[in-house]
């Protein structure tokens, strides 16, 4: 087990051991409780902010171990007429400070990307994948690993319960729901936490049902009375065997941090110029930035 | 010494026996312990530096070992095919081992349609109408990247590319394992699409390792089937067939018994052992059986196995044991090979031709001590008949006799012109030329060359001291003007680098720039675009700090050499494309095996100057010669000489089989010379004939020689049926040079040799002569060592029965005798009444005056007892001698005192 690994797993001890004394959930889980039921009250149990504002590190490990780190903000925020606006703005390293990722999902569940490279040009392109399931800017994590799950997209459905390591946990297979709303292809399990409903482990599944990511939850926080939040959040791809991980620096949750205008081409336009093409000059400069970060230990001196 | 050694078996029979079996029961266990090595390390050198960069590159870019599946149908883009590939594309992906599968299900396409990216798999399943399936078809086509690695450019073809996880080193199978569970899931689809099949290192381990096990079963049984036949033919002798085989069967436990206990792997060429046992081992038998029967012969009356199996030991002991050692030497001479699969088969067959002469010392004399003939009823006598050996002879000894100088001349000019075909020769050593060109393996290899691009490849790994440099424009300029080379070589299919992908972005995003044209400007929007994408599809290309880059080459070049040259054209360009701040190194096990080729041939010529100096000197020293050594390495030349031009006639490469053929035919062939060598010199001892000892010793040596060397020639032959086309060559091109061999031992050897005198150094140390009689005797006084074996050396070794007549008075002699064990008197005739003139003991000589001047002789001399003397004659001493005068000087100057001293005693006696 490595370092990285490590911490994760003592991170999530210590929540573990604080859970266990916590015993506050306060849901009655009867054995005949469904997995849509049980989903709806975790969504609606940490769920409950809508303007999130995170300042985080990603950092990347490839199969031979090496790490990349970017660094990033992320603004959230849902608005009364159910649209989620996302917007995950990068800031280190240099060279992609400024590119940003915009998503937006409207109350029908549509979603809609788009990309910001200022080493481009001072344009918004829409990018278009399959549907909320892609994966973006070369990381493991998909939009809604980060917007989480809309309930009516798929098939929830409760099996047994499990004990890990001395904890309970709730464990309720997502299916692709057909047309009819019966029951398709299983996609991800969900081990759902009894003591606070929170969704500490999800297994993500290929076609042939063999799990091919697996995502965990870590530093886990009560942050306001029953709602829960985890620190960091680690992606494993036991396919590709590269993992990435997701660490929580700064949260706050306040109208404020995410006005509706960072949502937007101009604020981003405004903020982050594009970047005119190389000049023996700024050249130069981008290579002397680039160096005394690294000199700093990796981190950007703001 | 070496009597007694050869009689061990017909003396001590029980414990030879119980020893033999003792041997070969504990052998039979180490055979339990064998391992096989097909794998591709064994064609590189064990301590190649480039083996330590390619191990890193590998850690950092990904292996190359992954297997195509290639998938042809006209009808590819169908609903029906693609759920077919669908299905397949799931089941490889169960297979235990499997880590990835690339194809069209897992394959990303992004493109720019209308101001949008759009990114998503190629397919993610199956599509369920015909619209569906032609506009994945579209999609996919429409990534230039994707052309040539996965699809054909008319989108008949598709690739699967399967990794499997680093083998196993726990499971010995895994290799085949996965091999067998990919063909059954192929199997299974097959029948649906006009072509499906697989290449990868897997499915050419699994045939290589298919391939051994058949020769195994193969080879052997036929070997040992074509030796008894051509022995029957020839000998037309039972026992001679069977004991050969019995001595190679036990041979063969032996070896692999030794090999299994030392962890020695047998790999493909091994596979050829068992033949080469048999073949080669049966000379010793041939030889030996062959001297046996001439010892029945030599016995008038009351014939006794006992007798003729002493004067095999007695006249072939020496002799063949320097052929097995010689034949050793031919094996063994690559025993310090870089190249693990010519050491290990060298360490192999040098162990088998030294058990094989071992076992065959101990076997033969004890099997014909039980089932041996009394009489010899064979066609090796002395007496010529109308058989195949004796037909060659006649031919060559008329040649011999009429046009020697032609027949010498037209040999050099034969040699000439083979050695000019031999410039033509050329190294490959690609495993993939191990294989026949119609074997399904190599059909499906061109095939997948033909629609997509080749399976081998190679990497171009760059590494900048300076950080973030493979972002930067001018370096990603420097990867296309590389590949923009490679391109201009014109002999590689393909070539990939991250600057291919990062155009390739940069023209979905820009609808304006065309592909191949526009590099990203800034470092920026290169980092940006590289954040887009899956690392899975970069980390192949680029390090995750940017300092290092990675090309990927793939091509079908076969040809060693061909591509040295084009890699060597390449390093010449890639310091000035580069420039000083970026190191590269040009790697790939392909390159590794390939410069192996390069190291081979240059290991063969020393392998073969070495075997030949080592033959030379010990022929010298053998036959105390510097004529002799150099006689002895004609018939290993001219065949040499032969085979090499004939490999460049028909265009046949130098590759790990073929260039062993030399230094082991060498080693073969050089065990005739020294038979008809040693039993020249053996003739020479008795007569001063040497013509007349050259065609007895050719006479007696031929028949053996002949049987041997076609026994040896179909042998070889035999492998040419083998799976293997490395071997195949090899038995074809060692099969000609044992026929050559025939030409070279029978027909120019003995012309040569007509023109020397040859004395065996261990005759003389065999003479049965108190050394001090030579030391004390007054003709070699005042000599030193060398100077009186010199001279006893240039002398004849004769043998006289008591009441011989060595000198007859009155005749006309210029010989001198030394005694060397005996006596003789020297008697006068004067007028019917003899004189007594004097009593000769060992140590004195006679014939004095006779040697100086020509004149009549003054006595006669008698042997009073069994005499042995060496006889000078003056014609030969003169000949001989005129490159030592202080040899000269000195015995002349003692001739000269022992005639003062007889002149001083006769006069002493006259007063």
């Amino acid at each position: 087990m490595n370092k990285f690994h490590q911490q994760a797993y003592l991170y999530c001890s210590c929540m573990l051991l604080a859970l266990s004394c916590h015993a506050t959930s306060g849901f009655s889980f009867n054995p005949d409780t469904e997995g849509l039921e049980i989903m709806r009250v975790v969504h609606q149990r940490h769920q409950q902010f809508p303007y999130i504002y995170e300042e985080q590190s990603m950092v990347m490990e490839d199969r031979n171990g090496v790490r990349d780190t970017r660094r990033l903000k992320r603004y959230s925020r849902m608005d009364e007429d159910g649209t989620v606006q996302l917007l995950l703005l990068f800031d280190y390293p240099e060279e992609v400070r400024g590119v940003a990722i915009l998503a937006n999902r409207n109350a029908q569940g549509e979603i809609k990307k788009f990309l910001y490279l200022p080493g481009f040009q001072e344009k918004l392109i829409e990018s278009k994948g399959e549907g909320s399931n892609d994966h973006f800017l070369g990381t493991d994590f998909t939009v809604e690993d980060l917007t989480g799950e809309r309930l009516e997209d798929y098939y929830y459905a409760r099996t047994d319960d499990i004990e890990i390591e001395g904890v309970q946990y709730a464990v309720v297979d997502v299916h692709r729901k057909l047309d009819d709303d019966e029951k398709g292809i299983k996609l991800k399990t969900h081990f759902i936490c009894r003591d606070n409903l929170f969704i500490t482990m999800t297994q993500h599944y290929d076609s042939q049902g063999r799990v091919e990511r697996l995502q965990t939850q870590h530093d886990l926080r009560a942050v306001d009375g029953d709602m829960w939040r985890s620190n960091m959040i680690l992606i494993e791809d036991k396919r590709e065997r590269h993992q990435s991980l997701i660490k929580i620096h700064r949260r706050i949750f306040s109208r404020d941090y995410v006005p509706a205008e960072v949502f937007t081409a101009e604020w981003l336009f405004a903020n982050f110029p594009y970047i005119e093409p190389a000049t023996e000059e700024t050249d130069t400069f981008f290579f002397s930035a680039v160096q005394e970060i690294d000199m700093l230990g990796g981190q950007p001196n703001d | 010494m070496i009597e007694r050694l050869y009689m061990l078996g017909y003396q001590s029979r029980l414990p030879v026996s119980l020893f033999l079996l003792l041997v070969t029961m504990m052998s039979l266990s180490g055979i339990q312990q064998l391992k096989i090595d097909t794998s591709m390390d064994s064609l590189i050198p064990a301590d190649d530096p480039a083996k330590l960069v390619y191990q890193r590159v590998m850690g950092e870019f990904g292996t190359d070992n992954k297997t195509i599946v290639y998938i042809k149908d006209a009808a590819l883009w169908t609903p029906e095919k693609l759920t077919s590939l669908q299905q397949l594309h799931e089941s490889i992906e169960m297979i235990d081992g499997v880590t990835r599968v690339d194809s069209l299900f897992s394959l990303h396409s992004v493109r720019g349609e209308a101001g949008k990216i759009v990114s998503r798999p190629v397919l993610r399943e199956a599509p369920q109408t015909e619209a569906e399936a032609i506009s994945a078809k579209k999609s996919a086509l429409a990534n230039p990247l994707y052309l040539g690695n996965y699809f054909s450019d008319d989108g008949a073809v598709t690739a699967m590319i399967v990794s499997v996880k680093e083998v196993d080193e726990n499971r010995s199978d895994f290799s085949l394992a996965f091999h067998h569970a990919l063909e059954e899931e192929l199997a299974k689809h097959r029948e649906q699409f006009e072509h499906l099949t697989q290449v990868g290192p897997p499915r050419i381990n699994a045939e290589l390792k298919q391939s051994l096990y058949d020769d195994f079963i193969l080879l052997g049984p036929l070997s040992a089937a074509v030796l008894v036949i051509s022995i029957l033919i020839f000998m037309r002798s039972w026992l001679s067939a069977m004991v050969p085989l019995l001595t190679s069967v036990m041979t063969i436990i032996w070896t692999f018994g030794l090999l299994g206990w030392l962890g020695i792997p047998i790999n493909i060429l091994s596979a050829m052992i068992p033949s080469l046992i048999i073949v080669i081992g049966s000379t010793e038998d041939t030889h030996m059986m062959a001297a046996y029967l001439r010892g029945l012969d030599q016995q008038t009356e009351n014939r006794n196995r006992e007798q003729a199996v002493r004067y095999m030991a007695k006249h072939i002991g020496l002799p063949l044991i320097l052929t097995v050692l010689t034949t050793t030497l031919g094996f063994a001479s690559n025993l310090f090979s870089e190249i693990g699969l010519i050491k290990d088969f060298s360490i192999a067959a040098s162990s088998a031709m030294l058990l094989n002469g071992f076992i065959t010392i101990l076997l033969m004399p004890l099997m014909l001590s039980l089932f041996g003939t009394n009489s010899n009823n064979t066609p090796v006598k002395c007496v010529e008949t109308n058989s195949v050996p004796d037909r060659i002879m006649r031919l060559f000894r008329y040649s011999q006799s009429h046009f020697p100088i032609s027949t010498l001349v037209f040999t050099v000019m034969m040699c000439a012109f083979f050695i000019y075909q031999a410039t033509r020769l050329y190294v490959t050593n690609d495993p993939l030329s191990y294989f026949p060109s119609d074997r399904p393996l190599i059909q499906d290899t061109k095939r997948i060359h033909e629609d997509l691009a080749g399976i081998k490849l190679f990497f171009i790994s760059l590494e900048s001291n300076q950080d973030h440099a493979f972002i930067r424009p001018e370096n990603l300029e420097k990867l296309s003007d590389i590949q923009a080379f490679l391109k201009r070589q014109g002999v590689y299919d393909q070539s990939l680098s991250i600057a291919d992908h990062l155009k390739f972005m940069n023209n979905q995003f820009r609808a304006d720039v065309t592909f191949g044209q526009g590099l990203p400007e800034t470092p920026q929007l290169a980092a940006q675009f590289l954040m887009l994408m899956h690392r899975g599809d970069t980390d192949s290309y680029i390090s995750q700090d940017y300092r290092r880059a990675n090309i990927i080459v793939r091509h079908n070049v076969t040809d060693s050499h061909t591509l040295n040259k084009y890699i060597q054209e390449l390093e010449q360009v890639m310091g000035p494309i580069v420039g000083s701040d970026i190191s590269y190194n040009i790697i790939g096990e392909n390159l590794m095996v390939n410069n192996a080729a390069e190291s081979l041939m240059t290991a063969q010529v020393k392998a073969l100057l070495l075997l030949l100096l080592l033959i030379f000197l010990i022929m010298s020293i053998m036959f105390t010669s510097v004529k002799g050594g150099l006689i002895a390495l004609v018939p290993a030349v001219i065949p040499i000489a032969m085979m090499f031009g004939i490999m460049g006639l028909l265009d046949i490469p130098l590759n790990p089989g073929t260039a062993m053929v030399a230094v082991i035919a060498i080693g073969i062939a050089i065990d005739g010379t020294i038979h008809l060598l040693a039993r020249y010199n053996e003739l020479c001892r008795h007569t001063s004939d040497f013509l007349s000892a050259v065609n007895t010793s050719v006479r007696e040596e031929a028949a053996p020689l002949i049987i041997s060397s076609i026994a040896l020639s179909l042998g070889f032959g035999i492998l040419i049926f083998s799976n293997f086309t490395i071997i195949a060559q090899f038995g074809a091109l060692a099969a000609a040079t044992m026929l050559f061999s025939i030409f070279a031992n029978l027909l120019i050897t003995p012309i040569l040799m007509a023109r020397i005198r040859l004395v065996g150094l261990y005759q003389i140390c065999a003479m049965p002569v108190n050394c001090s009689v030579l030391i004390d005797s007054p003709l070699f006084q005042n000599m030193n060592e060398y100077q009186r074996r010199k001279a006893v050396l240039i002398s004849e070794f004769r043998e006289f029965k008591q009441g011989d007549v060595l000198v007859k008075q009155d005749t006309i002699g210029r010989d001198m005798y030394l005694i060397l064990s005996g006596s003789a008197e020297v008697v006068r005739e004067d007028e019917g009444e003899k004189h007594s003139i004097a009593n000769l003991q060992p140590g004195q000589t006679f014939g004095e005056i006779g040697y100086i001047r020509e004149a009549e002789r003054v006595a006669n001399v008698i042997a009073t007892e069994d005499v042995t003397a060496l006889r000078f004659n003056y014609e030969r001493m003169k000949q001989d001698l005129k490159f030592f005068p202080n040899i000269v000087a000195k015995l002349n100057f003692n001739i000269s005192y022992i005639l003062g001293e007889r002149l001083a005693d006769m006069v002493g006696k006259s007063r």
